[in-house]
């Protein structure tokens, strides 16, 4: 089986925020009025920051031993998502190749996994999304269809929630093209936005079932850890420390 | 596709948690997994796509990019793995640039001023007669015998761009055509120019160095090329074997000084005196690299000249007055850190860099600015790194088919050796470009009779820029080709807009990696609104004036222009297209002494000094142009010493405006990843929300502060401030920032547009009206870190 697997090297990152901007435009997030900006409800699946967030625990040292650091933050994509066992209508599931994903179309709006998420992962849309003019031309096309379901790039409404997919259309795109060329799909034939655009060569995708994978040899390097850890969520987004 | 969960599927679960002892558990999850397997869809059929590469030009690295165009609309922009600057990698500006395109406050068509100037009234004309309107004007004036009273500033314009600017002007007869280089790269640029003798930047060798001074290199930030030197610092320090060190030399810590192994908060407009007690120790040290000192340059050692006048070198200079402890009273950086750094750095030659900013500090209204580039440019040559594996390379280009001869013409011909408008070479004996000077020759009464504009927005871009909206109002024919009705082009008589980069034909050199390339953008779509590529306008202006400009540009379009200019690079015309970009990787490296090195590596450009292949410790360039000047006019120029001393770089104080003891802080206006330097940025409401990333701003200015120095002044995070220079007085909040000097501030560049669109219209304030309009006297380059501020609440 695939399990989808992210690997950051914050050693490598720069925070120049081309993820969470490549993001918005392969995932058709929206721009939000600046008010609602300042009230932290900005929509980016992949969200760039320094760290930590509250400054109160931060210690940047005294001057001038000080010192910044930035932290770049998708869905972690937990094997053990504590959002999808407070969702009360399975909008929200981990499919069978460890992606958690958000069905817009189940959704009910009620944020308890936006509560639930250790992460802060999940964003609510507050209002209609908007794109002002001819800004709307720059929307990808790209839609999932299925029985009843909303899925991918494709414009959400005002009251669900919506969160990072690893850019689940790229994905179904390279198995069709694979399908199409005839042949075995490899799993390195795909990578989300953010990672393909990632200005310092820092992030890397793969499979982590896979032994031979770079994500796999990278989650064993002593510098490797994970978010939050000790509450139990298994996060398969994996971070290399700086230094 | 393999994953939808089957009826099979979900019967083999469903069995399997039968047979379990707890079976309610795994008939529970059997139950949750059942709606997973009923959303996952297929993907829709979008229509017809397209991949269409170009290259991005929201910065001046000039990224290559594909993008993906459906149905005739770009709908995504990836950075194209072809291009060596981004390989692949696009940074949020580049990302957003759909938002440029589709930008709803784009100019839809060329305009005629009909109200007062600056009061945004217009009528729309074609441009047939926006063509004969500028060609009628250019032959009047002509007709009137002085062609040097037109103008045409423009910015950051590479490839065949900006040799047609030239050319043209050259065509019609003025030696105006002047660049905004004098707001950013030029200190650089003059530096390499009178110390190695080569008019460019230069390129570091990133990849294969060990060790990196960065002088106010802003590399993960901003600055010419950053891509080129993320992508590199990203390979030195994780990509290979042995990681590389990286010490930032900046009042400011930013991300390149988190980043880095070592942040040292050197006192402003100091660095030429640090990187000169680098040199003493260095040198003190014997860790010169003595066959490049003894056999390629000139001027280390104390010599004698062909009229037996005795002069004081380099070495002995150095030696005499910067040692350590002269430099740390001067740096502020202690003489241990100067020394450790001195030997750390020669110890890696030749793979170790003293890397210069494009910006920086070095325009800091003084002479010391060339002097600090200088001094720093000196440091890779005293280790002898000049074209060396991890060192110092030189950029090269594609030779392009000639330009047609200009045909005799005495008009253009008196008109050409007419004295620059900017009085770059003449007042400014040291400078090229003056851009922002243009404005005071205006006001002290230059004639000017037409200007251009392109890519170019000086009353919102220059320190103290409102003086341009005087000086417009003074020249009776203004011609802006912006793409938005930005803060200059409100005084234009004609805006005849530009397409935006991705609907339009250029090429792009590729810079920052030695070897030559050509990167050409095209046509992504079709042109959403009724503009004309400024290439193909002057070429059409050109043919409308006839005999004898017409004959100069033998071409009907811009891209018939560069089919011709290109034919050289080593490949078609359609391969280019296909590809994006093309370059020949590989840097060849020069062998000291070699006919190569002499041609290319040093020595290449100079004017005046013999081009003998010897690097100038010593400026022989400087000393042709300034020799025999006597005290006084050296002060003039900003110089205090005099003999030898001016001919090598040394530390002279900062005339800075604004007494210390009233306005404590140094202003420091930078420039960040997010909106990065281009006015039209800030009308993309994407850069909008992240442009305070690092401080937890968005859609807004700030000013950041040390906290101990907020705290003195009573200031808590977020305070409301004013922000008050001798010359202008703005309201901002302040925001703390730990990694920063106490005696300096900064405000975040690129906001406080009072045109350009709906989202960057009053938003912020502008740090440019608070910095002082001079010009630095000898070089003409533009002010930006000299000006003291007070900080108060507001």
């Amino acid at each position: 089986m695939t399990r989808w697997a992210m690997v950051i090297d914050l050693d490598k990152c720069v925070a120049c925020q081309g993820c969470s901007i490549a993001c918005r435009f392969e995932n058709n997030t929206p721009v939000v009025k600046p008010n609602e900006a300042l009230k932290g409800r900005a929509i980016r699946w992949n969200d760039v920051f320094p760290f930590p967030t509250n400054p109160l625990e931060a210690d940047p040292g005294e001057y001038p031993e000080t010192k910044q650091r930035y932290l770049t933050r998708p869905c972690m994509h937990c094997d053990n998502p504590p959002c999808i066992k407070v969702c009360p209508v399975q909008a929200t599931f981990r499919d069978d190749e460890g992606l958690v994903r958000q069905n817009y179309a189940r959704c009910i709006g009620c944020r308890f996994c936006t509560v639930a998420c250790p992460y802060g992962v999940r964003y609510f849309n507050w209002a209609a999304p908007e794109w002002e003019g001819s800004l709307a031309e720059h929307l990808n096309p790209d839609r999932i269809e299925g029985p009843g379901d909303l899925e991918g790039p494709a414009v959400r409404p005002k009251g669900v929630v919506e969160k990072c997919t690893f850019c689940i259309q790229r994905l179904h795109k390279a198995r069709a093209r694979a399908e199409a060329e005839g042949r075995e799909f490899r799993a390195d034939e795909y990578v989300p936005a953010c990672v393909q655009t990632c200005t310092g060569k820092a992030r890397y995708f793969g499979d982590l079932d896979d032994p031979e994978s770079t994500v796999t040899l990278l989650a064993k390097s002593p510098r490797a850890f994970r978010l939050l850890e000790d509450v139990g969520t298994h996060p398969k987004v994996i971070y290399l420390r700086e230094g | 596709m393999a994953y939808p969960l089957n009826r099979r599927q979900f019967l083999q679960i469903s069995a399997a948690a039968a047979g379990t002892a707890a079976a309610l558990g795994g008939l529970q999850a059997a139950l949750r997994s059942a709606p997973a397997a009923a959303s996952t869809g297929t993907l829709a059929p979008t229509g017809e796509e397209r991949i269409v590469p170009s290259a991005c030009l929201l910065c001046p690295s000039g990224c290559g990019l594909l993008g993906r165009v459906v149905n005739g609309r770009l709908v995504k922009l990836e950075g194209n793995p072809m291009h060596p600057i981004n390989q692949g990698a696009l940074c949020p500006k580049g990302q957003a640039a759909p938002e440029l395109l589709y930008n709803p406050d784009r100019l839809t068509g060329p305009l005629r001023r009909v109200g007062e100037r600056g009061s945004d009234q217009w009528e729309p004309i074609t441009w047939d007669e926006a063509v004969q309107m500028v060609a009628q004007k250019l032959t009047e004036i002509r007709a009137a015998g002085h062609p040097e009273r037109v103008a045409f500033l423009y910015g950051e314009t590479r490839g065949q761009m900006r040799p047609l600017i030239e050319r043209f002007m050259q065509a019609i007869g003025s030696p105006n055509a002047i660049s905004h280089d004098s707001l950013n790269i030029e200190a650089a640029k003059l530096a390499v120019y009178y110390t190695q003798g080569v008019y460019d930047l230069p390129v570091y060798d990133i990849e294969n160095t060990n060790y990196i001074l960065c002088f106010g290199a802003n590399i993960l930030e901003a600055g010419r090329n950053p891509q080129r030197t993320v992508i590199g610092q990203s390979y030195m320090r994780r990509g290979r074997a042995e990681r590389g060190k990286i010490v930032m030399i900046d009042p400011r810590q930013g991300i390149t000084g988190a980043k880095a192994d070592e942040w040292i908060p050197i006192k402003p407009g100091t660095d030429v005196a640090l990187a000169l007690g680098i040199a003493n120790v260095i040198i003190r040290s014997g860790l010169v690299d003595s066959d490049f000192i003894h056999n390629y340059s000139f001027g280390f050692e104390d010599f004698t000249d062909s009229q037996g006048k005795k002069h004081k070198g380099f070495k002995n200079f150095v030696l005499e007055n910067y040692n350590p402890s002269q430099v740390e009273q001067i740096t502020g950086v202690s003489a241990t850190t100067i020394s450790r750094l001195a030997g750390e750095f020669a110890g890696q030659a030749p793979r170790a860099i003293a890397m210069l900013p494009g910006k920086g500090g070095l325009l800091n209204g003084s002479i010391t600015g060339l002097y600090a580039a200088m001094a720093v440019h000196i440091l890779n040559a005293l280790i002898g790194n000049l074209d060396q594996p991890g060192g110092v390379l030189t950029q090269r280009y594609f030779p392009c088919a000639e330009w047609p001869p200009l045909p005799a013409d005495p008009i253009a011909e008196q008109g050409r050796a007419a004295e620059r408008l900017d009085g770059a070479g003449t007042r400014f004996p040291l400078g090229r470009h003056a851009y922002q000077a243009v404005a005071d020759r205006i006001l002290e009464g230059a004639p000017v009779e037409a200007m251009f504009l392109y890519d170019a927005n000086p009353v919102y871009e220059t320190p103290g820029g409102l003086r341009f909206a005087d000086a417009l109002q003074k020249v009776p024919f203004i011609v802006s080709f912006s793409t938005f009705m930005d803060e200059t082009a409100l005084y234009a008589d004609l805006v005849l807009p530009e397409p935006t980069f991705l609907e339009r034909w250029q090429d792009d050199a590729i810079e920052g990696l030695g070897y030559p390339g050509v990167a050409l953008r095209q046509p992504m779509v079709e042109p959403l609104h009724d503009t004309m590529p400024t290439g193909d306008f002057l070429l059409k202006v050109a043919q409308a004036m006839g005999d004898p400009i017409a004959p100069a540009f033998p071409w009907d379009s811009f891209e018939a222009l560069l089919k011709d200019r290109l034919q050289t690079i080593g490949t078609d015309w359609d391969t280019l297209k296909e590809l994006g970009a093309w370059f020949i990787p590989g840097y060849r490296f020069a062998r000291r002494g070699s006919q190569k090195w002499v041609a290319e590596v040093v020595g290449r450009d100079r004017q005046s000094a013999p081009r003998d292949g010897r690097f100038d410790f010593y400026s022989r360039e400087l000393l042709c142009r300034l020799d025999g000047l006597d005290k006084e006019k050296l002060q003039a120029l900003g110089i205090s010493t005099s003999g030898d001393a001016v001919f090598m770089p040394h530390y002279e104080d900062i005339p800075y405006a604004g007494d210390e003891t009233e306005y404590p802080f140094v202003l420091n206006v930078i420039t960040l990843m997010s909106l990065g330097p281009y006015s039209v940025a800030a009308n993309m409401p994407t850069l909008q929300e992240i442009s305070g990333m690092t401080v937890g701003e968005t859609w807004d200015s700030w000013l950041e502060m040390n906290p101990d120095s907020a705290l003195e002044l009573g200031l808590r995070d977020g305070d409301p401030v004013w922000v008050e220079s001798p010359f202008g007085l703005v309201r901002t909040k302040v925001r703390y920032v730990p990694g920063l000097r106490p005696d300096v501030v900064n405000l975040p560049h690129n906001q406080g547009h009072t045109a350009v669109g709906r989202w960057a219209r009053n938003r912020g304030v502008n740090g440019m009206i608070l910095l002082s309009p001079a010009s630095e006297p000898a070089t003409g380059l533009a002010s930006f870190t000299n000006t003291r501020v007070k900080v108060y609440r507001a």
